[in-house]
Protein backbone atom coordinates (compact mmCIF):
# COMPACT_ATOMS: atom_id res chain seq x y z
CA UNK A 1 0.00 0.00 0.00
CA UNK A 2 1.66 2.77 -1.32
CA UNK A 3 1.96 6.10 1.53
CA UNK A 4 -0.56 8.17 -0.11
CA UNK A 5 -2.79 5.73 -0.24
CA UNK A 6 -2.57 4.98 3.61
CA UNK A 7 -2.86 8.49 4.37
CA UNK A 8 -6.33 8.41 2.73
CA UNK A 9 -7.08 5.44 4.77
CA UNK A 10 -6.31 7.09 7.75
CA UNK A 11 -8.01 10.42 6.81
CA UNK A 12 -11.47 8.39 5.85
CA UNK A 13 -10.64 6.63 9.42
CA UNK A 14 -11.38 9.84 11.34
CA UNK A 15 -13.86 11.24 9.36
CA UNK A 16 -15.98 8.26 9.69
CA UNK A 17 -14.98 8.11 13.39
CA UNK A 18 -16.09 12.14 14.03
CA UNK A 19 -19.97 10.59 11.85
CA UNK A 20 -20.60 7.62 13.61
CA UNK A 21 -19.94 8.94 16.98
CA UNK A 22 -22.26 11.88 16.63
CA UNK A 23 -24.65 9.55 14.93
CA UNK A 24 -24.17 7.05 18.17
CA UNK A 25 -24.68 10.31 20.39
CA UNK A 26 -27.80 11.15 18.30
CA UNK A 27 -29.33 8.49 18.19
CA UNK A 28 -28.25 7.94 21.75
CA UNK A 29 -29.99 10.84 22.84
CA UNK A 30 -33.39 9.71 21.16
CA UNK A 31 -33.75 6.52 22.45
CA UNK A 32 -32.79 8.07 25.62
CA UNK A 33 -35.32 10.54 26.02
CA UNK A 34 -37.95 8.78 24.22
CA UNK A 35 -37.01 4.97 25.24
CA UNK A 36 -35.47 5.31 28.57
CA UNK A 37 -36.72 8.25 30.98
CA UNK A 38 -34.01 10.40 30.01
CA UNK A 39 -31.13 8.24 31.85
CA UNK A 40 -27.53 8.55 30.70
CA UNK A 41 -26.55 4.46 29.75
CA UNK A 42 -28.49 4.90 26.18
CA UNK A 43 -26.35 8.00 25.06
CA UNK A 44 -22.60 5.80 26.34
CA UNK A 45 -23.82 2.83 25.07
CA UNK A 46 -24.79 4.35 21.25
CA UNK A 47 -21.94 6.54 21.67
CA UNK A 48 -19.95 3.17 22.18
CA UNK A 49 -21.39 1.56 19.54
CA UNK A 50 -20.67 4.15 16.89
CA UNK A 51 -16.64 4.17 18.02
CA UNK A 52 -17.22 0.45 17.73
CA UNK A 53 -18.71 0.53 14.06
CA UNK A 54 -15.90 3.19 13.24
CA UNK A 55 -13.17 0.91 14.71
CA UNK A 56 -14.13 -1.60 13.06
CA UNK A 57 -14.62 -0.08 9.21
CA UNK A 58 -11.35 1.20 9.93
CA UNK A 59 -9.70 -2.14 10.41
CA UNK A 60 -11.28 -3.51 7.61
CA UNK A 61 -10.11 -1.20 5.44
CA UNK A 62 -6.78 -0.85 6.08
CA UNK A 63 -6.66 -4.89 5.98
CA UNK A 64 -8.44 -4.85 2.58
CA UNK A 65 -4.64 -4.35 0.97
CA UNK A 66 -3.83 -7.60 2.29
CA UNK A 67 -6.78 -9.63 2.21
CA UNK A 68 -6.22 -12.45 -0.73
CA UNK A 69 -8.59 -13.34 -3.27
CA UNK A 70 -9.16 -16.32 -5.20
CA UNK A 71 -11.04 -17.37 -7.78
CA UNK A 72 -12.90 -21.25 -8.47
CA UNK A 73 -12.20 -22.24 -11.22
CA UNK A 74 -14.65 -23.41 -13.75
CA UNK A 75 -15.14 -27.08 -13.89
CA UNK A 76 -14.58 -28.46 -17.56
CA UNK B 1 -61.73 2.82 25.51
CA UNK B 2 -59.70 5.65 25.40
CA UNK B 3 -57.95 5.24 27.92
CA UNK B 4 -56.92 1.72 26.92
CA UNK B 5 -55.73 2.80 23.86
CA UNK B 6 -53.46 5.75 24.92
CA UNK B 7 -50.86 3.46 26.27
CA UNK B 8 -50.55 1.75 22.86
CA UNK B 9 -50.70 5.24 20.96
CA UNK B 10 -47.58 6.75 23.15
CA UNK B 11 -45.72 3.20 22.41
CA UNK B 12 -46.89 3.32 19.01
CA UNK B 13 -45.87 7.23 18.45
CA UNK B 14 -42.04 6.42 20.72
CA UNK B 15 -41.37 3.69 18.45
CA UNK B 16 -42.32 5.90 15.16
CA UNK B 17 -39.84 8.48 16.00
CA UNK B 18 -37.14 6.32 17.18
CA UNK B 19 -37.40 3.92 14.55
CA UNK B 20 -37.52 6.80 12.18
CA UNK B 21 -34.58 8.51 13.53
CA UNK B 22 -32.41 4.96 13.32
CA UNK B 23 -33.93 4.67 9.41
CA UNK B 24 -33.10 7.94 8.38
CA UNK B 25 -29.52 7.34 9.63
CA UNK B 26 -29.19 3.76 8.51
CA UNK B 27 -30.34 5.52 4.90
CA UNK B 28 -28.45 8.53 4.26
CA UNK B 29 -25.51 6.07 4.65
CA UNK B 30 -24.28 7.34 8.34
CA UNK B 31 -23.48 3.94 9.34
CA UNK B 32 -21.85 2.24 6.32
CA UNK B 33 -18.66 1.99 5.68
CA UNK B 34 -15.34 4.61 6.05
CA UNK B 35 -15.57 5.70 2.55
CA UNK B 36 -19.67 6.10 2.51
CA UNK B 37 -18.92 8.15 5.68
CA UNK B 38 -16.91 11.01 3.72
CA UNK B 39 -19.22 11.12 1.29
CA UNK B 40 -21.81 11.91 3.29
CA UNK B 41 -19.50 14.48 4.73
CA UNK B 42 -19.21 16.17 1.91
CA UNK B 43 -22.73 16.49 0.86
CA UNK B 44 -23.69 17.72 4.29
CA UNK B 45 -20.77 20.09 3.34
CA UNK B 46 -22.34 21.31 0.65
CA UNK B 47 -25.68 21.62 1.90
CA UNK B 48 -25.06 23.31 4.57
CA UNK B 49 -24.75 27.18 2.94
CA UNK B 50 -27.78 26.86 0.87
CA UNK B 51 -29.93 25.53 4.04
CA UNK B 52 -28.23 28.18 6.48
CA UNK B 53 -28.88 30.99 3.64
CA UNK B 54 -32.68 29.23 3.71
CA UNK B 55 -33.38 29.54 6.92
CA UNK B 56 -32.22 33.05 7.29
CA UNK B 57 -34.40 34.22 4.34
CA UNK B 58 -37.50 32.61 6.25
CA UNK B 59 -36.72 34.37 9.60
CA UNK B 60 -35.52 37.73 7.70
CA UNK B 61 -32.47 37.42 10.12
CA UNK B 62 -28.82 38.36 8.71
CA UNK B 63 -25.64 36.29 10.04
CA UNK B 64 -22.98 38.29 10.01
CA UNK B 65 -20.58 36.82 6.90
CA UNK B 66 -18.53 34.02 8.50
CA UNK B 67 -14.65 34.95 7.45
CA UNK B 68 -12.61 33.05 5.38
CA UNK B 69 -9.95 31.17 7.47
CA UNK B 70 -7.11 29.85 4.94
CA UNK B 71 -6.57 27.26 7.52
CA UNK B 72 -6.39 23.56 6.99
CA UNK B 73 -6.07 21.45 10.30
CA UNK B 74 -5.13 18.26 8.09
CA UNK B 75 -2.94 19.84 6.14
CA UNK B 76 -0.77 21.84 9.32
CA UNK B 77 -0.61 18.34 10.88
CA UNK B 78 0.42 16.60 7.43
CA UNK B 79 2.40 18.78 5.74
CA UNK B 80 6.13 18.85 4.56
CA UNK B 81 7.42 21.13 6.38
CA UNK B 82 7.19 22.20 9.75
CA UNK B 83 4.28 20.03 10.29
CA UNK B 84 2.68 18.48 13.10
CA UNK B 85 3.80 15.38 13.19
CA UNK B 86 7.57 16.76 13.09
CA UNK B 87 6.64 19.23 15.58
CA UNK B 88 5.28 16.72 18.06
CA UNK B 89 7.74 14.30 17.99
CA UNK B 90 10.54 16.94 18.37
CA UNK B 91 9.27 18.47 21.39
CA UNK B 92 9.14 14.36 22.81
CA UNK B 93 12.94 13.97 22.06
CA UNK B 94 13.78 17.18 23.33
CA UNK B 95 11.81 16.61 27.13
CA UNK B 96 14.17 15.13 28.77
CA UNK B 97 16.83 17.86 28.42
CA UNK B 98 13.88 20.28 29.07
CA UNK B 99 12.98 18.87 31.97
CA UNK B 100 16.31 18.72 33.39
CA UNK B 101 16.71 21.90 32.43
CA UNK B 102 13.90 23.62 34.62
CA UNK B 103 14.59 21.19 37.17
CA UNK B 104 18.10 22.76 37.40
CA UNK B 105 16.56 25.98 37.15
CA UNK B 106 14.16 25.73 40.18
CA UNK B 107 16.74 23.77 42.17
CA UNK B 108 18.89 27.15 41.58
CA UNK B 109 16.18 29.67 42.49
CA UNK B 110 15.34 27.97 45.47
CA UNK B 111 18.43 27.61 47.07
CA UNK B 112 19.04 31.61 46.56
CA UNK B 113 16.46 31.72 48.14
CA UNK B 114 17.69 30.18 50.72
CA UNK B 115 21.00 32.07 51.39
Amino acid sequence: MSEKELGQKWDHCLADSAIKFGTGLGLGIVFSVVFFKRRTWPIVFGTGLGLGMAYSNCQNDLRSHYVLHSKVAKEQ
Amino acid sequence: MAAKILPVVKFATKFTIAGGALYVAYDSGLLGDGKEGSVVLGRAKAAFPPAVEEWMKYFSFELPATPKIEFSPLDAWNSVFHSGVQKSIHALSVAPSTVSDYTKQGLQYVKDLTK
